[in-house]
């Protein structure tokens, strides 16, 4: 019982690893969102090398795992003279990935807007890119929130890797306090339900935001 | 660039995606059978069902790799000493099993109540009911998920280099060490990831291109 309450006095450097979660999670979700974006916009101009090399993006980089992509970027990128610090290593590589997720996450939402959309606001005179930014995404919104929430609730879970490039992230702390104190379940516990602490109420959120969305939709 | 990487080290390499592949079917095995035990004991309800709805939303909240060390360094002050292999494919086993349960449940719901009806009403017992009538109708809902958690499962098995598990990444970070060619190395472990998971994704994508058939498209572009 002696062991809890020690960890209950180090709680405090879990907590401020957790911040350092959010960042790295926040700082990752907002890089894949633009990239995402940007590239599922730039797909559908249908120019056809631009087309192939976002969908070999999306493929090569689904298809590795994040880890791998994380080492590259910190370690690999120094023999190349390129040093990264841990944090901002995660929030690249993690926001790479995701981008890849989020390519396909706003194609689906894209396509899911009725083309005559399009026709009709190209119709009235917008551009293209025009008609995409103030007709058809506002409708993409509906179908892309619910993968979008449940993207950032798998990144900040994933962020936990970020522990492997020493990113002052909470698993890095529970793990460096481990080292110190030995005490693997209590510590290793601790962190468990501080993520739990901050994935739940997120879920709880897409879920309501999904539910909103789907108000009056059969 | 140097192309001594792939004479240095490149058997161990493939030696170690080999480990990646095993620990891979094992924890999906676990998964697929914890996964399904969770989800029937989630649809049975009353506390078998409370203790299933706790264990898949905590599980689902937490990292993999919380529960590797928890599974890894957490159970040996209890006495519970797993070599790393075991351990990573328990961590990640009893992680997907939480995830599976959600995709079986959702599946054992998409079959047709009067399934289930009809088959009691010609006499069947529950568990025959389960088995033969509503399980199989369920597969088509279910395996493209389960497809899809395959390859991330075969990604996932990374993190187990972290508790030193005999597996690619584990491997490529020695060599990247030893031989000071992170670039390399790294990248080379990409590409086995690459050429393991890039088939398995696109079988995943014809799988749900099969069962999708014939399903209502609604006004797509």
């Amino acid at each position: 019982m002696n062991a809890w309450l020690t960890v209950g006095a180090l709680l405090p450097v879990l907590l401020f690893g957790a911040v350092t979660t959010v960042e790295v999670t926040a700082g990752g979700f907002v890089v894949a969102t633009l990239i995402g974006l940007v590239c599922a916009i730039l797909q559908r101009l249908n120019v056809r090398p631009v087309r192939a090399a976002i969908a070999i993006y999306v493929d090569v980089f689904r298809a590795v795992p994040v880890l791998t992509q994380l080492f590259i970027i910190y370690f690999g990128l120094t023999e190349i003279g390129i040093r990264l610090d841990p944090l901002p290593a995660a929030i690249v590589g993690f926001g790479i990935n995701g981008g890849a997720y989020l390519t396909e996450v706003f194609r689906s939402g894209i396509e899911s807007v009725h083309q005559g959309q399009m026709e009709a606001a190209q119709m009235l005179g917008m551009t293209r890119l025009a008609a995409l930014r103030i007709v058809i995404l506002p409708q993409a919104m509906r179908v892309v929130l619910p993968p979008l929430g449940n993207f950032a609730i798998g990144l900040l879970k994933d962020t936990a890797l970020a522990s492997a490039i020493a990113a002052p992230e909470l698993m890095f702390r529970a793990r460096t306090l481990v080292d110190q104190t030995f005490l693997a379940t209590q510590i290793f516990v601790a962190a468990a339900a501080i993520y739990l602490a901050m994935s739940l109420p997120l879920g709880y959120l897409t879920r309501r935001a999904e539910a909103r969305l789907s108000r009056g939709r059969r | 660039m140097t192309w001594d990487i792939f004479t240095d080290g490149m058997p161990e390499l493939l030696v170690a995606a080999g480990g990646t592949l095993r620990m891979t079917a094992f924890a999906f095995l676990l998964a697929a059978m914890v996964g399904l035990v969770l989800a029937l004991m989630r649809l049975a309800g009353g506390f078998a069902g409370r203790f299933a709805f706790l264990y898949i939303e905590i599980v689902r909240g937490m990292p993999a790799l919380t529960l590797l060390f928890l599974i890894y360094f957490g159970l040996v002050p209890a006495g519970i000493v797993l070599n790393s292999f075991v351990a990573a494919v328990v961590a990640l086993g009893l992680n997907g099993a939480a995830y599976l349960a959600e995709v079986y449940r959702a599946g054992i719901q998409a079959v047709d109540p009067g399934q289930r009806e009809a088959a009691q009403m010609i006499g069947l017992r529950r568990p025959q009911v389960m088995r033969d009538i509503v399980l199989p109708q369920a597969v088509p809902v279910v395996l493209p998920p389960m497809g899809n958690y395959l390859v991330s499962l075969l990604k996932d098995t990374s993190i187990a280099s972290l508790i030193s598990a005999p597996e690619l990444m584990l491997r490529s970070r020695d060599l990247a060490g030893t031989y000071y060619l992170p670039m390399e190395y790294y990248l080379l472990a990409g590409v086995m990831y690459l050429i393991m998971a890039w088939p398995m994704m696109h079988g995943v994508r014809r799988l749900e291109r099969y069962f999708g058939r014939g399903r209502l498209q609604g006004g797509r572009t």
